[in-house]
């Protein structure tokens, strides 16, 4: 794991002082509202509904045992008791006091966490795959060049102003988990001709209008990456629209100009502006690597345990996954329980979770932009014992994927933006698709619930999508089918009428209905299926049902 | 901020600058529900906004707003309901 050099050290020392202080000539009237905002907002400190939310980044969605025991800390002495993890791999506490948050960013520095660029219109946390450097198929780890472009992103001094947010994950794998291509930037490492190198994608993105990355460099020299990043950066801060918020994205100005313009307008800025500084030679780039060695596993032929406990059979299958390593095993942990808010951990399972990782993988965790937690590096043999440990504290759901794993964003329960609440949609769906069995019968599928058409929680692109909204001052959803986040990403098409809160439910039911009606073999999952016979079938089994019960 | 405003009655509303509470403006000043703040007629709006305007410079206050009653005197909308009655899921 990357540990601080001297000057992150510094930068985030300094920048914890000059914060305090900042809040502390906001409290005593020297900064009106209107001054202090921007200077919180850099520093991830929001005002929401009830309370302010501080949102703290997990770079890469990597954390240590001793960060995880330290986000326990501050969710109980400063929170209450929990914390949120988000659709891009940060964590969010919803109930910080003013006067307390430049306290809680001194703690999180003390483990090298910050909550610097996790707002405001800059280069936002990187994410990656939470699946990075344990599995076979992948080209090369992401995750050192996260930390690179990490670095080179962090204050930034041309890119603190940007015409808007910008987001930018990295994948090793053909198989995406990581939202790639709705992203403003997607690097995925290939290899061509025995080269590693990086495909580049850009102007992905979701919001009120919805784009799926275009290719525009099909092979990057690995020295040329923060050349390339820059080009790119640039060609969007000359060229990006300031006059209109929802016209601001990347993914606007490359629509607006076409891909092929965009990509030669960047790769004449990649010539133009090229700086030998930021070249990558092999001996920065091993640096980096050297942080993200995997700890010392044993080849064994060890496999999973088999037992006659059916709770712990449906885990195993469900929430287990072959790790690089033979004898161990990737665990991923449901934070999705039946009735919880999705993301949610309280400040007890966090330090719980931080011991058993100490104890079973090596005291590292992963943070999925699915909202879930993996422990990367589980010895076989210990499994069992682990699933026990996980099980009381309720953190042994066997759902991961299945259909009440859903990805929802905090919605009306908390966000000021919201047009209507999504946690008790997630949570009606997770009560209503409770057994196993149930979920397993339904197969592979993705609902991703948004509280408003900013679609932090994905909607365009979940499989099933829903999005809250406000009709008349009353809770509707908007149903789309068909959305993809993974390499095959695709926007969700809407179905059709929007549903009340009521009547959501039995409406996902019939969807479901269609899809198994449909379904030419046990292992056609929704999304096949879907493509198959297209949006008319589901609609007409739908809206036919929804006239019959009206 | 009165301008786009529909509704006869309203209350006014902000978060409190060190907590982010939710509070309303009452004879006895901020207190955080609804049940004893003042009703305000959408004739006597722009008097509120000078209350508020200095207790925001006061450091008192910050994102006041005037919350929409219904006919029923309640308030209008679920966001104003969320903000008054905090969540509505367990979440522990
Ligand atoms: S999608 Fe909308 S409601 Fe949900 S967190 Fe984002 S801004 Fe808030």
């Amino acid at each position: 794991m990357y540990k601080y050099s001297n000057i992150d050290k510094k930068i985030i020392a300094d920048r914890t002082k000059q914060f305090q202080n900042q809040v502390e000539r906001r409290l005593n009237g020297k900064l009106t509202e209107e001054e202090f905002k921007p200077l919180r907002l850099m520093n991830g400190l929001y005002l929401q509904l009830h309370a302010y939310m501080l949102r703290v980044a997990i770079p890469y969605g990597e954390l240590s045992s001793t960060q995880l025991r330290k986000l326990a800390f501050i969710a109980d002495k400063f929170d209450r008791g929990y914390g949120h993890f988000t659709t891009r791999q940060n964590i969010q506490f919803n109930w910080p006091k003013l006067p307390e948050v430049p306290e809680i960013l001194d703690q999180l520095s003390e483990v090298e966490m910050h909550a610097i660029q996790t707002s405001g219109n800059c280069i936002r946390n990187i994410s990656s795959d939470h699946l990075a450097g344990l599995t076979a198929e992948e080209v090369e780890d992401p995750r050192p060049w996260c930390e690179i472009i990490r670095k080179w992103s962090t204050f930034h001094p041309e890119f603190s102003f940007l015409p808007r947010k910008f987001k930018i994950a990295v994948t090793g794998c053909l198989e995406d988990r990581t939202a790639l291509l709705v992203h403003d930037i997607g690097l995925r490492l290939i290899k061509k001709n025995n080269v590693i190198g990086f495909e580049v994608f850009v102007g992905g993105g979701q919001g009120r209008t919805p784009h799926i990355a275009k290719m525009i460099r099909s092979f990057l020299s690995k020295k040329d990456l923060l050349n390339y990043l820059e080009a790119i950066l640039t060609t969007y801060n000359q060229l990006g629209r300031r006059d209109n918020i929802y016209k601001a994205r990347i993914k606007i100005l490359v629509n607006e100009l076409g891909v092929q313009k965009f990509k030669s307008l960047v790769e004449k800025n990649f010539v133009k502006f090229s700086n030998e500084k930021l070249k990558l030679d092999k001996n920065t780039i091993n640096d980096i690597f050297n942080f993200f060695k995997l700890p010392k596993l044993k080849y064994s032929s060890n496999k999973l345990p088999i037992s006659k406990n059916k709770k712990f059979n449906e885990w195993k299958q469900q929430n287990t996954l072959p790790h690089k390593i033979s004898g161990y095993s990737i665990v991923l942990i449901s934070l999705k329980p039946p009735g919880k808010p999705p993301g949610d951990a309280d400040s007890r399972q966090m330090q719980e979770l931080a011991n058993i990782s100490d104890d079973f993988s090596f005291g590292e965790i992963r943070v999925t932009h699915e909202q879930n937690l993996v422990l990367p590096h589980v010895n076989n043999t210990q499994i069992y014992q682990l699933w026990q440990q996980l099980d009381i504290l309720k953190l042994a759901t066997p759902n991961i994927g299945l259909i009440s794993d859903t990805i929802c964003c905090p919605g009306m329960d908390y966000c000021a933006l919201a047009t209507a609440r999504s946690i008790p949609i997630s949570q009606k769906i997770g009560n209503n698709f409770k057994k196993y069995f149930d979920q397993k019968s339904i197969g592979d599928i993705k609902i991703k619930i948004s509280g408003c058409i900013n679609a932090c929680g994905h909607h365009h692109v979940g499989n099933i999508g829903i999005l809250g909204l406000d009709r008349n001052g009353e809770e509707f959803y908007q149903i789309t089918l068909g959305g993809s986040a993974k390499e095959d990403a695709a926007i969700g098409q809407i179905i059709g009428p929007s549903f009340s809160e009521k009547k959501l439910i039995s409406a996902i039911r019939r969807i479901i209905k269609t899809y198994r009606k449909n379904k030419k073999n046990a292992s056609e999952d929704f999304l096949s299926v879907f493509r198959r016979i297209g949006i008319e079938a589901f609609k007409k089994d739908l809206y036919d049902n929804t006239r019959k019960k009206n | 901020m009165t301008k786009k405003l529909k509704g006869d009655f309203f209350l006014l509303s902000a978060n409190e600058l060190q907590s982010g509470k939710v509070v309303f403006y009452t004879k006895k000043g901020w207190l955080p529900n609804s049940n004893k703040a003042i009703k305000i007629h959408r004739d006597d709006l722009s008097k509120y906004d000078d209350i508020f305007k200095k207790d925001e410079e006061k450091c008192i206050i910050i994102s006041a707003k005037f919350v929409e009653l219904d006919e029923s005197g309640k308030i209008k909308t679920l966001r104003d309901k969320i903000r008054d009655s905090g969540l509505t899921i367990k979440i522990k």
